[in-house]
């Protein structure tokens, strides 16, 4: 049996990170790659998967955990910070990942598939932000990032709705940037190309080796790399990026 | 520690830390004709929630928003009430 590794942060000395939809997709490999960078993550979903297990047994002591919460029941979003601070302590990060990519064109899609994509992918995300950034501005630091899309400012058939609810979180990261900015909190956007998860499954192998070829290096991004552009934001090596959206699309938009 | 004493302590913690001038604490102080900022409005909120556990903003009519001084202390200390019971 090995001893501790000194350099691992202690379960109290690591900084409380949720990320929403942090159980499956995107949002595990988020979860996960934050959680190996010495935070204390919260993943948020309606029920874990077993892959979240997996990868939270295989982490350090205390690094993973899960808050089960349907983001779409907004009212349940102000307990779900407070019990969340009262289990965890101080929220220092906030991954909004959690969305649905219900494509459908639009003249012909059901108005409550639309009316879902946008309370899912935009407003829940806005409320969440309103309760945990304020615990941010109190303690004169935090880190925001929202996951956007590149279908944010490329376009795509079928996914309109999709788009606009990843463009609206661009304009939200810009103006809050600006706006708790001289409180010390960072709020930045990472826009993925397409990567290969259960959101893109729909996707059949023909459609995916085209987006592979018009990516400039002619495949798609990982989870993994998303992960890391996050992480990136989330460390102190971001300390002076704020307002900003990176990219993590293997060239797809170049 | 009351509300209301909660309430102004924060007031002036926010105010110093920023390098605010505020006029006397009375509860007839419009808090828009002082330097009391929206972001420093923002953070008392935030405080307060922490501190006295309720924030009457999250459920507030536009109505409703306090003017003065009491109005603000007047509106926590029922929502502090409304919480205990």
């Amino acid at each position: 049996m090995t001893g501790p590794n000194p350099t691992e942060p202690t379960p109290t000395q690591r900084r409380t990170v949720i990320v929403t939809g942090g159980s499956r997709g995107i949002g595990l490999s988020i979860a996960t790659g934050l959680a190996a960078e010495g935070f204390r993550v919260v993943a948020v979903a309606r029920r874990p998967s077993e892959a979240f297990e997996a990868a939270a047994r295989a982490a350090p002591d205390g690094a993973m955990h899960f808050s089960a919460c349907d983001l779409g029941q907004t009212e349940a979003l102000q307990p779900l910070v407070r019990g969340i601070r009262a289990a965890h302590g101080p929220i220092y990060g906030l991954v909004n990942n959690a969305a649905i990519g219900t494509p459908g064109l639009l003249a012909t899609m059901p108005d409550r598939e639309i009316q879902d994509l946008v309370h899912i992918n935009t407003v829940a995300p806005m409320l969440l932000t309103k309760y945990v950034v304020r615990g941010m501005m109190a303690a004169g630091a935090g880190r925001i990032v929202n996951v956007s899309s590149i279908i944010a400012f490329t376009g795509y058939n079928a996914l309109s709705v999709y788009a606009a609810t990843k463009a609206a979180s661009i304009g939200f990261t810009r103006s809050l940037a600006r706006e708790v900015g001289r409180l010390g909190v960072t709020v930045n956007a990472v826009a993925p190309g397409f990567v290969e998860t259960a959101l893109t499954e729909g996707m059949d192998a023909a459609e995916r080796g085209r987006v592979a070829n018009r990516a400039a290096l002619r495949r798609l991004a990982d989870p993994e790399d998303v992960a890391n552009a996050v992480a990136y934001l989330m460390s102190e090596k971001a300390r002076n990026v704020t307002g900003t959206v990176l990219t993590v699309d293997a060239g797809s938009t170049a | 520690m009351s509300v209301r004493s909660t309430l102004v302590s924060e007031i002036e913690a926010i105010t110093r830390d920023h390098d605010k001038a505020m006029p006397p604490l009375t509860d007839d102080l419009v808090l828009l004709d002082t330097p009391f900022d929206s972001l420093c409005f923002a953070l008392l909120v935030a405080r307060m929630e922490d501190l006295v556990g309720v924030d009457p903003f999250s459920t507030l009519e536009v109505a409703d928003l306090p003017v003065t001084l009491g109005d603000l202390v007047a509106l926590y200390e029922r929502a502090a009430v409304a919480a205990a019971a």
